[in-house]
């Protein structure tokens, strides 16, 4: 039978009585990220040129583009923020960023209401002649996030 | 005397997933134990028909969310073997680096665990607070706390600079100093030497028998461990299995204790004995479709898993299967828990590592 006396958690519990604590005060103190941390897809329509090659190596089938049509779409439910996208594209017009606005699930509730985390995007010049100013069709029609 | 059947999970305070155990009971005695899974089947193997053998690597590293780097660095390393690819060193060393922080992660995690099934909750919380530095690590090297998508058939996706490298030891170096507190508590405290001593005791040759892999069987004296096979840069590395003889839930826990320093000091030569160099290659290009068919073996945190791959030359492949360690450390748990108290039971599953989605899939 062990010593009833040997107590060795006690002087820990002691020094965890005085010591700070170990975890934050969330929500007011949240955890920095760190400078690689992955993070939402962000996509960036001006660059792309819609050559599929996302869509080819995303592994859930998260990312649909056309190029007839000029357009593209992320299901950010399907994500799995794998970054392979990121590595694929020539042209730079994914990114992944910490501070993108969370996906939330209630989206989309209501009848009619968009598909929760579905963007998408539409292009309506051929790619190489800039959006006019005040062109609708030039920024993100941006559906739910 | 009369038999009792007393169903234990799938939801359970003790049980971190979903296992399935009829106990039959005479009186307090478990005489009986007839285990069910199925509860957290997800299909994953069955993916390999719709994604192709490229990115399937990332949906391998979801079969579990403690052991996802080595599942992903299996699939990988099991993939280079049928595409005859020769992955650039310091890859495979990173992946070593990367494979033995999981183990230490893994077992915090277990131990936080095991110390909440027999009622010590403040040395959970010990645990899981140590485990927090090992994340932050992971978290800064590949991007994710939990899956790290690091691997791909070739080598691996990011670097870790040697200068950052030399940080990380000095870091786990100082985490395992801490550590060695706590593991004290674990070897000495009396409360959990009565609770665990002598409970649950699997022998040398019931061992055998069952064949109980990972920390189970060298709890038991067996000398089994796949990195003793040197594959995967472990015969460049000095290592000795950590063996306990007494086979009983304390000895299993021991192991795991002893695993953590052992893993600190596996990094610590590795991070030694790789080549210096920043900016070396660290995966290389991979053409054409697989074909063929492979084995690969790995110590898994649990002990050895086994993938079986099989291509056909198309970009997807015809089989994927994955033999977890819990897999095969399930009859060993039958076995000890029938004969033992009701109240045992819960650390009895405890010391097993109990890893249901890996075991389901
Ligand atoms: S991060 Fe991965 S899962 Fe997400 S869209 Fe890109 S390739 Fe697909
Ligand atoms: S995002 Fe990049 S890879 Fe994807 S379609 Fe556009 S240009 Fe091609």
């Amino acid at each position: 039978m062990a010593n009833p006396f040997n107590l060795p958690m006690v002087g820990r519990s002691l020094r965890n009585l005085v010591s700070r604590p170990a975890t934050r005060r969330y929500p007011s103190e949240t955890r920095p990220h760190f400078a690689g941390t992955r993070g939402t897809i962000e996509f960036d329509l001006d660059t792309c040129v819609f050559c599929g090659l996302c869509v080819r190596r995303c592994p859930t089938l998260a990312l649909t583009c056309s190029r007839e049509d000029r357009f593209f779409a992320i299901e950010q439910l399907r994500c799995i923020a794998c970054g392979v996208c990121v590595d694929a594209c020539n042209k730079d017009s994914l990114h992944m960023s910490v501070d993108a606005p969370r996906v939330h699930l209630h989206t989309g509730a209501a009848p009619g209401a968009p598909r929760p985390g579905h963007q998408e995007w539409h292009q309506q010049q051929p790619a190489g002649s800039p959006p006019g100013p005040g062109d609708a069709a030039g920024g993100p029609a941006v559906a739910a996030i | 005397m009369k038999r009792t059947v007393v169903p234990m999970g799938p939801q359970h305070p003790v049980l971190p997933e979903p296992l399935v155990l009829d106990l039959v009971l005479e009186d307090e005695k478990v005489v009986d134990a007839i285990p069910t899974i199925g509860y957290i089947h997800r299909g994953l193997e069955a993916l390999v028909e719709r994604i192709e053998f490229g990115e399937f690597g990332y949906v391998v590293e979801r079969i579990c969310g403690i052991c996802s780097f080595m599942h992903g660095m299996g699939y990988a390393v099991a993939m280079e073997k049928i595409m005859a690819v020769e992955v650039p060193e310091r890859a495979s060393w990173l992946r070593l680096i990367w494979a033995e922080m999981s183990r230490v992660h893994s077992h915090l995690l277990w131990l936080g665990l095991g110390a909440d099934a027999f009622g010590f909750e403040n040395l959970f919380m010990h645990c899981w607070r140590t485990r927090e530095q090992v994340l932050d690590i992971f978290e800064k090297t590949t991007g994710g706390r939990i899956i790290f998508s690091v691997n791909k058939i070739g080598g691996v996706r990011r670097d870790i600079e040697d200068s950052e490298l030399a940080a990380i030891v000095a870091t786990l170096q100082e985490l395992g100093a801490g550590f060695a507190e706590t593991a004290r508590i674990f070897e000495t405290d009396p409360s959990i030497r009565h609770r665990l001593s002598g409970v649950g005791v699997l022998s040398r040759e019931d061992a055998h028998a069952v064949d109980a892999v990972g920390p189970m069987a060298r709890a038991s004296g067996i000398a089994l461990d796949t990195r003793l096979t040197g594959t995967h840069f472990y015969d460049r590395l000095d290592f000795e299995p950590v063996l306990e003889t007494a086979g009983d839930c304390l000895a299993r826990v021991v192991v795991r204790v002893r695993e953590i320093t052992q893993s600190i000091d596996l990094i610590r030569q590795a991070v030694e004995r790789m080549p210096k160099g920043d900016g070396a290659p660290i995966d290389v290009k991979v053409r054409g479709n697989p074909t063929g068919e492979t084995f690969e073996r790995l110590e898994q945190p649990r002990g050895e898993v086994i993938y079986y791959i099989k291509a056909n030359g198309t970009k997807n492949l015809e089989r994927f299967r994955a033999r977890t360690p819990t897999f095969a450390n399930i009859p060993a748990m039958i076995k000890l828990v029938k004969g033992c108290d009701l109240a045992d039971v819960p650390n009895i599953i405890m010391t097993i590592d109990p890893c249901i989605s890996c075991t389901e899939r």
